[in-house]
């Protein structure tokens, strides 16, 4: 069972991921590639879904703690733009769960990581759920799937 | 945890009701003092109120921020 | 070059570490606090909250106070002791000028050691100084209308101040006064450098909000009543008292110092008049120049945060206004197009965006909001981003 592919961006005012990288992998996590980004309103939801597209499992944007911003609004902006990017990608049946957005300070190393693993773990309960078959009763289910 | 913010916000409740009946003994008894302390002790504690309903849930964030 | 790595210089070492202790600061009030209740998020908020408090009270004070010697201490011992609640809103307007300059400080510091005084937010900090400014004066008046010994040691010291300076020192000082003199003038023009420089303030607010959208101007409803009950609370459990009355033959050396509003008169107690002046002229001075000499890290260091101001590609846009509404800084403005835009999209726009790059602080927030990627970060564009996803969605070894 592969660890899930997650893509993160990571807002470079909010948490000090320098010490957390290994290249542009997290080192306790290497699955989970960040990209680094002025602000988490920077990102595009395009970007996020084109990496969905592409091939990652999930993607995630972290932002600085609601309130606090270096930019004032852009964390409360992308928090926006994650719901709608949710609720379109839903038509497609793209679990909403494969879209997160964080928000953590410079000093919350140790949640930001849990949030992550969490994030994962979650990801593969979906894959995994994705190709278990139902149970027995039920006649096979229809192959392919979303995404 | 809930049932502790449960019981605060009740004890706070209590205390806001004794601060309420002192204000009005101030303004009965011409102690301007009392009564205006009493109005910012009572003030306090409706923050407190507010910030234990927070932490229980009853209050929530703006939708953007859940 | 992660956020916090060392720079090469010591007082950017200095400066990080600042940074690091302000920011754990809010991890322990985190921890109580939900962070959209953490005050010190909204310390521009508490600051106004104060000043809102200062001018209701001021108001209601200004009924009653009477701004000539003789009866100045009269009147101010009738509100505090005679008017119902008057005493209460005198205290209440004594401790809200309290919290006012430490809503302000605790700003200052924390706009400071956060680094969000770069690029073009140096118009918020540079009128941050004069509001402080002013609002350090303004509370030194009201120390003065009381007219009591403290008042009147206070007013010799600034004459001493005020003359200590050359050429326009002993002009000001008679202006001030109102002749050579503490006269039948002084107070009623002690009483004008209260409220008109209060006034001011406003209007100073007015070109402090000028580059932001949405300006945090009210704290959350939790520290509304927190800072309305603790000045009510502290108005009656410790009442604003004056201390004995001015007169001519008395010669007071010594007063209850505010900390907030009286430091440089203490530092009377060891430097001459024309040292301490000039020691705050330079200080003042040092505070404007924070915005343009206290970069904490190299533009290298600053990596993906510098990545230049914000770009419109003139060919994509629509003139759909998104950029212009997400800004934070009011760096976007929409103009008539002169002409079709290139893409089939922007073909029929009627307006374009423009970015006014002295305002743009290069956060990239714009480029996050246009669905037609018709803005782009020169040091780290669309390209770059989609190397990167490229990039992660590879098979990883092993």
């Amino acid at each position: 069972m592969t660890a899930p592919k997650i893509v993160g961006f990571i807002c470079d005012w909010s948490i000090d991921i320098g010490p957390l990288l290994s290249g542009n992998r997290l080192r306790d996590l290497p699955h989970v590639y960040i990209i680094r980004v002025p602000c988490s309103g920077f990102v595009r939801p395009g970007w996020l879904e084109d990496a969905l597209n592409q091939g990652a499992d999930g993607v995630f944007v972290t932002g600085c703690p609601y309130g606090d911003c270096l930019n004032r609004e852009g964390n409360f902006l992308m928090r926006d733009r994650v719901d709608q990017l949710q609720r379109r990608l839903q038509r497609r049946r793209i679990d909403p769960a494969r879209m997160a957005m964080l928000a953590h300070g410079l000093h919350d190393r140790t949640e930001f990581l849990a949030d992550v693993q969490a994030f994962s773990d979650r990801l593969s309960e979906i894959a995994t759920a994705r190709t278990t078959p139902a149970p027995s009763a039920e006649p096979a289910p229809a192959p392919g799937g979303s995404s | 945890m809930h049932a502790l913010y449960g019981v605060g916000i009740v004890v706070l409740s209590g205390l806001g009701l004794l601060f309420a009946a002192g204000i009005i003994i101030g303004e009965a008894t011409d102690q301007w003092f009392l009564g205006g302390a009493l109005i910012g002790a009572l003030l306090i504690t409706y923050s407190f109120i507010i910030l234990l309903l927070r932490k229980m849930g009853m209050i929530g964030p703006r939708k953007a921020e859940r | 070059m992660s956020m916090t790595a060392a720079p090469p210089n010591r007082y950017g070492r200095l400066m990080t570490s600042l940074l690091r202790v302000t920011l754990r600061l809010d991890t322990f009030i985190n921890k109580i606090y939900p962070t959209d209740f953490n005050p010190l998020y909204y310390t521009g908020g508490l600051s106004n909250l104060f000043l809102f408090v200062l001018v209701l009270s001021g108001i209601f004070l200004f009924f009653y106070y009477e701004a000539s010697l003789g009866v100045a201490f009269e009147s101010v011992r009738y509100i505090s002791q005679d008017v119902p609640y008057g005493g209460i809103i005198r205290g209440v307007h004594r401790y809200a000028a309290d919290g006012f300059i430490v809503g302000i400080l605790l700003h200052l510091f924390r706009n400071w050691f956060t680094d969000r005084y770069l690029f073009s937010r140096d118009n918020p900090w540079i009128s941050g100084m004069f509001l402080l400014l002013f609002g350090g004066f303004i509370g030194f008046t009201g120390y003065q209308l009381v007219w009591d010994e403290r008042a009147q040691l206070l007013t010799s010291m600034f004459i001493a101040m005020l003359r200590s300076i050359p050429a326009v020192g002993e002009p000001l000082a008679r202006v001030f006064l109102g002749g050579e003199g503490i006269g039948e003038g002084t107070l009623v023009r002690i009483l004008f450098l209260h409220i008109v420089p209060a006034s001011t303030l406003y209007v100073m607010l007015w070109w402090h909000y000028l580059r932001l959208r949405h300006p945090k101007i009210w704290p959350p409803g939790v520290w509304v009543l927190f800072v309305l009950g603790i000045v009510f609370l502290l108005a009656g459990v410790i009442p604003a008292i004056s201390g004995q009355p001015a007169t001519p033959s008395a010669r007071p050396t010594s007063f209850p110092l505010d900390v907030f509003f009286m430091l440089p008169f203490w530092l009377l107690n060891w430097l001459s008049p024309g040292v301490v002046v000039f020691l705050s002229v330079v200080l003042f001075a040092a505070g404007l120049a924070v915005p343009y000499f206290s970069r904490r890290e190299t533009v290298a260091d600053m990596g993906v945060r510098h990545a230049g101001v914000a770009q419109v590609i003139d060919g994509n846009c629509t003139g759909c206004e998104l950029c212009y509404f997400d800004c934070p800084y009011n760096a976007i403005i929409m103009v008539p197009s002169p002409g079709p835009g290139l893409s089939k999209a922007a073909a029929n726009r009627t307006l374009l965006a423009v970015v006014l790059e002295s305002r743009c602080v290069e956060c990239g927030i714009c480029i996050g909001a246009c669905p037609f990627e018709a803005l782009e970060l020169p040091k780290f564009m669309e390209r770059d981003v989609q190397a990167h996803i490229t990039n992660a969605v590879q098979p990883t070894q092993a």
